[in-house]
């Protein structure tokens, strides 16, 4: 057995290797040496994808076999020369089972059904009637979190900042704001459906209908499948953060608050993970070898995964470069040996 | 039809496995850098934005002129021309 971790950060990734116990960390030289590496992933069949990005340059889709040798791939999503849209960023990837998913900035969903490489609109999300009312969120107008119901794959979420989350139930061919219940942040004069700040959504992994999603003015959940949203913050240290994860063996979620979206950074500077074991009913701050002391840094949306290994492991990265890793389910934490440029995503995987 | 040099970036070194200075036959400068993207399709994404036109931050010199300011990019090219991409560099 062997944990992968792709570490994308603002200059590159970094690949973490580790055996099963998790508790000593090879890292390896950067790949993507310069780029911004904004959302990675492995298919069902073994092959890893990296999305890149450049202030100057722009975004690509990469894909490799072993990690080493990699491939850029030609007709990655890409808006139409007359669609008056650019393509920033690829924020996350969907890898199937069945059909692939791409969220980008300028906001919109990509699809692909050749095992990614080819990809096309999603017309109906990207052209939705709500489209002229859509706007930006600090980080950009951007479709970042994608959740794909594993026992109807027409099932399909997609979070848009700071649009709000759209659901589809036909495959892509409608789509839906399904927000009742959260907050509005940039009420429209026209469509109310829109003007949400979803930072991060996960799904049980037993039941699509029931979705946590982390707001910018709070932490959510829906148990119908995002017809309705109520608040589960008791005992969070506030209300803010970006992203939420799910261990899919025991269902155990993982947040990072932070100190409300004017500051951004840990509250009273203790870095502390938070830990749900009841489905969000309440939640216990986890700082044991996570430092407690001017700790600063925060953690953006696609900086936080887990293993699904028992007991589960967990790991986050951080804006100032630092990456911590639990191999108990968020009891006890390690800094891996390596301080990179600002974080942006994490995505681990096991193997044996 | 003249033999131009093309200089790329380092960061753009990969997508060209690493040589960076590549040579071309071509009878002006827009056919030379079709040419450069014919040999190598996963450098247009990156020097074009969806317009067709070159990225925000991407400079082109064909010899010492930068093409921003050229009427036309349509000229000739000539045997030893050298056709150089760079990124805007801003701030500090």
């Amino acid at each position: 057995m062997s944990v992968t971790a792709i570490l994308g950060t603002s200059k590159g990734a970094f690949v973490a290797r580790s055996d099963k116990d998790r508790s000593s960390w090879t890292i390896e030289e950067p790949l993507f040496k310069g780029w911004k590496v904004t959302a990675s992933g492995r298919d069902e069949t073994g092959t890893y994808f990296v999305a890149t990005a450049s202030d100057v340059y722009g975004p690509a889709l990469h894909t490799s076999k072993d990690l080493k040798n990699w491939r850029q791939i030609e007709k990655g999503p890409a808006w139409a020369k007359d669609s008056d849209r650019k393509l920033n960023q690829i924020w996350t990837l969907h890898l199937g089972p069945g059909r692939f998913y791409a969220g980008v900035d300028e906001a919109g969903l990509f699809a692909s059904d050749d095992g990614g490489e080819s990809w096309s609109p999603v017309e109906a999300l990207n052209e939705h009637p709500t489209r002229p009312s859509w706007g930006p969120g600090a980080g950009g107008l951007c479709a970042h979190a994608i959740l794909v119901d594993p026992s109807n794959t027409d099932r399909i979420w997609c979070g848009i900042s700071a649009v709000g989350v759209f659901r589809t139930e036909d495959g892509g061919r409608t789509w839906h704001p399904k927000n009742q219940g959260i907050p509005v942040v940039l009420e429209d004069k026209k469509h109310k459906d829109v003007g949400f700040c979803v930072h991060g959504l996960a799904a049980d992994p037993d039941d699509a209908d029931t979705i946590y999603r982390r707001e910018h003015v709070g932490m959510f959940r829906s148990r119908d499948g995002g017809e309705s949203w109520q608040r589960i913050e008791n005992g969070l240290s506030s209300w803010f953060g970006f992203p939420v994860a799910i261990d899919r063996r025991s269902r155990t979620l993982f947040v990072h608050p932070m100190e409300s979206d004017e500051y951004r950074m840990p509250t009273d500077g203790k870095f502390r993970m938070f830990r749900s074991r009841d489905g969000g009913d309440s939640w216990e701050p986890l700082s044991k070898g996570l430092p407690q002391q001017r700790a600063y840094m925060g953690v953006l949306r696609g900086a936080l995964d887990v293993d699904h290994l028992d007991p589960c492991g967990v790991y986050v990265g951080t804006t100032a470069g630092t990456v911590y890793v639990s191999r108990d389910a968020g009891d006890s934490w390690t800094e891996l040996p390596c301080t990179l440029p600002r974080v942006l995503s994490v995505s681990v995987f096991t193997d044996g | 039809m003249g033999k131009v040099t093309i200089e790329l970036p380092s960061v753009l070194g990969p997508i060209v496995d690493g040589d960076r200075t590549l040579t071309f036959e071509a009878e002006t400068l827009p056919a030379a850098l079709a040419a450069l993207t014919d040999r190598y399709p996963a450098l247009k994404v990156h020097l074009y934005d969806e317009t067709g036109a070159f990225r925000q931050h991407v400079l082109c010199f064909h010899n010492q002129t930068n093409t921003r300011w050229m009427d036309s990019i349509d000229v000739p090219v000539s045997d030893g021309d050298t056709i150089t991409i760079l990124q805007a560099v801003s701030g500090g």
